[in-house]
Parts: structure tokens; sequence; C-alpha cells
């Protein structure tokens, strides 16, 4: 991934984040609320190659870091997410490519939301943090995969577009 | 950047672990770096949020509104009738007299309680992806608010203030399962903990191996030193149900909270409290009602006759909603 290509992301999560933080949260969806940030980014991180969906990973996660709800250490996320990101690239031969299998793609991106939120929640153990009701946290991770699941579909083609134009010819290759 | 061969790639994802792993220990040992980062994103959030408020407030509770349409349904029919009265009354913003309403009833509390208080309008609620229940609201330290203090709704308690920036603060909700207060029950003056649970619902648990709770036990705010986090005297929630397991050495309830924390427009934030602690004056009191008592006489023409011409000292039914009426003849 070029510095560019990492500069360009950089700007497209601020946004995606001021719209999180501004708007999204303020709709009060039934069951719980939808994370557009980390369904985009986790969309993002997997249809990156070689490693780029921890260098994603890790700025997603910086930026979110700088929520003012979040009460968790910072850092926290960034290392959640880049460690997600690892995972994706490990295994992005034998998953291959996404783009052509759209429904395979929202069902993967689903999946990760809830794997991120869990791999977040044990962080948060370890770390000696109060993460509530275990019932509560298991509502709320369901619901988050089950409105990234149904808002991916609407997402994702946007995210898959925006990496293809900021492929540098060399990438491309 | 990552662009090289495998060896590469790997030491780029050691490195960035190590670089997260060295900012949470940042964060955990206070350095202040961290904590500004927040508060500057907070105050530059806060002026976008506050634009965007107008635009979300009435597509906010849309989602939750549809959730509740079976329970409105029968409303339905009083509020079309309500809604031709109202076409021919004033023209006043529908979101500005709901917050006027709300204001109202907080300042209302906040006199009873001698707080000296500072309203703000809710702008924002905490992310769905960081699990902690908060909001953000438009008054911060150019207002006189501090970390740490208390706030509260027309009904009650809603949370303490999290963090503040120049222009607006956080709040965390008491239902964060972080949350944790000192309570008084009215009726036996047993003292307890509430614990958040992430909904309205809470759970309590008696300090005091002796006490007592019974379902509809009303509960109010215990208070902390110079009332900071918590001022005392302010109404927290009522007893739902009581545990009845005798495994734990003291007894624990489910409460429900006054306030309905996903409905919050407006809020007021505690700054001082200039009589001390209000006791029990603050406690919700139940709308009275009127019962009329009327016995049939031999003929309905005469009944009619005699329910026109009652005497001028029982005072009319209409007048009275104070006290409990009961007319016989």
């Amino acid at each position: 991934m070029s510095w560019s290509r990492a500069g360009l992301y950089s700007l497209l999560l601020l946004s995606l984040f001021i719209i999180q933080e501004s708007a999204v949260s303020k709709i009060n969806l039934p069951i719980t609320g939808f994370s557009l940030y980390l369904a985009v980014l986790l969309g993002l991180m997997a249809i990156e190659e070689n490693f780029g969906g921890v260098v994603v990973g890790f700025i997603g996660g910086i930026i979110l870091d700088f929520s003012p709800s979040a009460d968790s250490p910072f850092g926290k996320w960034a290392l959640v997410l880049t460690l997600v990101g690892y995972v994706f690239s490990l295994n992005s031969e034998s998953i291959g490519d996404f783009t052509d299998r759209p429904a395979s793609f929202v069902i993967f991106v689903s999946l990760g939301s809830i794997g991120t939120l869990i791999t977040f929640l044990c962080f948060g153990v370890l770390l000696g943090e109060n993460n509530g009701a275990l019932g509560h946290n298991f509502v709320m991770v369901l619901g988050n995969a089950f409105w990234t699941l149904l808002f991916a579909p609407l997402l994702l083609p946007p995210a898959i577009k925006w990496r293809q134009l900021t492929l540098t010819s060399r990438e491309r290759q | 950047m990552a662009s090289g061969g495998s060896n590469r790639s790997r030491l780029l994802v050691i490195i960035l672990i190590v670089t997260s792993l060295f900012l949470i220990t940042l964060d955990l040992r206070g350095v202040s770096i961290t904590k500004g980062s927040r508060s500057a994103t907070q105050s530059i959030l806060a002026p976008i949020q506050r634009g965007v408020s107008d635009i979300f407030s009435p597509v906010g509770s849309f989602f939750s509104d549809i959730k509740n349409f079976g329970k409105t349904k029968a409303q339905l029919k009083e509020l079309k009738a309500a809604n031709s009265r109202l076409r021919t009354q004033a023209i006043l913003d529908a979101d500005t007299k709901g917050q006027l309403a709300k204001l109202k009833g907080v300042l209302n509390l906040a006199g009873r309680g001698g707080y000296k208080v500072v309203s703000a309008r809710v702008i924002g609620r905490g992310s769905a992806s960081t699990f902690s229940q908060t909001i953000t609201i438009d008054a911060g330290t150019s207002d006189g608010i501090q970390k740490d203090m208390t706030v509260m709704s027309d009904v009650g308690i809603v949370g303490i203030v999290k963090s503040v920036s120049a222009t607006s603060s956080i709040v965390l909700l008491m239902s964060d399962p972080t949350f944790r207060i000192g309570v008084r029950i009215a009726r036996s003056q047993s003292v307890g903990v509430l614990f958040g649970q992430g909904s309205n619902r809470y759970s309590l648990q008696l300090l005091d191996a002796s006490g007592s709770i019974n379902q509809k036990d009303i509960l109010i705010s215990l208070g902390s030193e110079n009332s900071r986090p918590f001022v005392p005297g302010l109404p927290v929630g009522y007893v739902v149900a009581v545990d009845k397991t005798t495994a734990s050495l003291t007894q624990t309830a489910t409460v429900q909270g006054y306030s309905n924390l996903n409905g919050l427009g407006v809020v007021s934030v505690i700054v001082s409290v200039s009589q001390g602690d209000p006791k029990d004056s603050l406690i919700p009191k139940p709308t009275p009602t009127a019962t009329i008592y009327v016995t049939s006489t031999a003929k309905p023409d005469t009944a009619s006759a005699t329910a026109s011409t009652m005497p001028s000292n029982i005072p009319s039914p209409t007048a009275s909603t104070n006290q409990v009426k009961k007319v016989k003849k």
C-alpha cells in the first residue's frame, strides 16, 4: 500500500467517523445501534491485499480511538483492528477475491463485525475493564451484525469502487 | 509501507501492534496527550453534532416509533381529534415546544431541590461501536460545567458529566454498566448501591443486612461529599422486583429508572446545591384522582335534579383536583 493511498484511506475513514459520531449514532435503531464506520472499515480491510488490511485496520483503529464517547484506553481499537486486519490478510488467499461474490462478502463483513466486537470485549476483560452484563453485550454484538448484514449491500459497492479508484498503476498490475 | 516480502510485512504488523500497545500503556498511565486528543475531537465534533441534531431530531426516533406502533394505535383516534383542535391554536414548532415542556419540568424539579442548574440540549448519543452509554450535550466549561457533576431530567437523575470541552460535554448515562450510585430507600431509609445494566432496568444491592426492600419502593440518591459527583435527594427509580434468593448476605432487587434515557431532549447539569439535602421532597407524587359517588333516587328525573342543585358548601367535582371527594346523598 502506497503512502498516498494510506492518506486517502485516512481521509475517507475520518469522514465516515464524523458521519458516524454526528449522524448515524443519533438514530435509535431497534435492538442496538449500527456502526457504519465499522462496516465500511471491515469491508475495506477484507478486499485489501498483501497486508494492506493491517495498515487500513491500524489507521481505522486509531481514528476510532479518538471517539469522545469511548472510555476504553486510547490504542485499544488500533490493537484490535490491527489484529483483525492481520487475520484477514493471513486468510486472504484461501478466501479469494470477494468482488465477484457479493453475498459472501456481505456475510464475511457481518461475521467480521462479530469477531471484532468480541475481540474488543475480550481485550477489555484482559485490561480489567467492566464490560457490563454478558447478555447485553451479546445483544449488542448480534444487533450490530444484523444491521451490518442489512446495510452492507448498500455500502460495500462504493467501498470497492473507492479502492479501485485509489489504486496506483503499479498496484493494478 | 508493506510492499515487499513476507518478512517485511510481518515486521510492519509487529511495529503496528507494538505502537498500539505503547499507546494503551501511555493512556493507562494517564499521559495527557491521549486524554487531550479525545477532548479535542469532542470540541471539533460538537458544532457538527449541533447542526446535525436539528436535522436528525425527527428522524432519530423514527424506528422506535415504528416499534411502538401497536401500542399507539389505540391513541390514534384521540390524537386525530386533538390534531384538529391544535390546528386552531398558535403555530409553534413542535420540537421547540417539547423541549420547553421538558425544560419546565427539569427547572421545576431543580427549583424544589434548591439546585442551581445549567440546562442543555442533547446533541448526540454515544457511538454504537464503543459499548459505553453516553450522550453529548451542548454546554461545556464556558457555561460553568465541570467534570463529575450530576445530570438530571424532569423526573430524576440521568447520569454524570464524564468529560467537558469548552462548548460541549459528554454525559455517562446511569444505564452504563460501569455506573454506580449510592441510593436510599425512601420508605425504610435503608442504603444500597444501584448498578447500571445497559438498559433502563437497574440492579440494587442493599448495604445493610437487616434492611428490607418492597416492590414499588422509591429510591433517591444518597449524595456524595460536596455533592460531586452525586447530589443528594434526587429521584432515581422504583423497585419493580425483589430478588428472593438467600444466596447473598444482603437483599437485591431490580429497579426501573424514572428517566427515559432513550428519549432525552433537554437535560440540566447541577452546578451547585444551595439548600443542602432536600431529603424526600423530590419524590414523585402520584397523580390525584377525583372519585364521586352518586346514589340513585326513586326517579331518574329527581337524581339529575339533585345533582344540578347541590348545596353550595359541597365543592364542585370539576373544581377539585387536589383531594378525593366523596359526595353521598
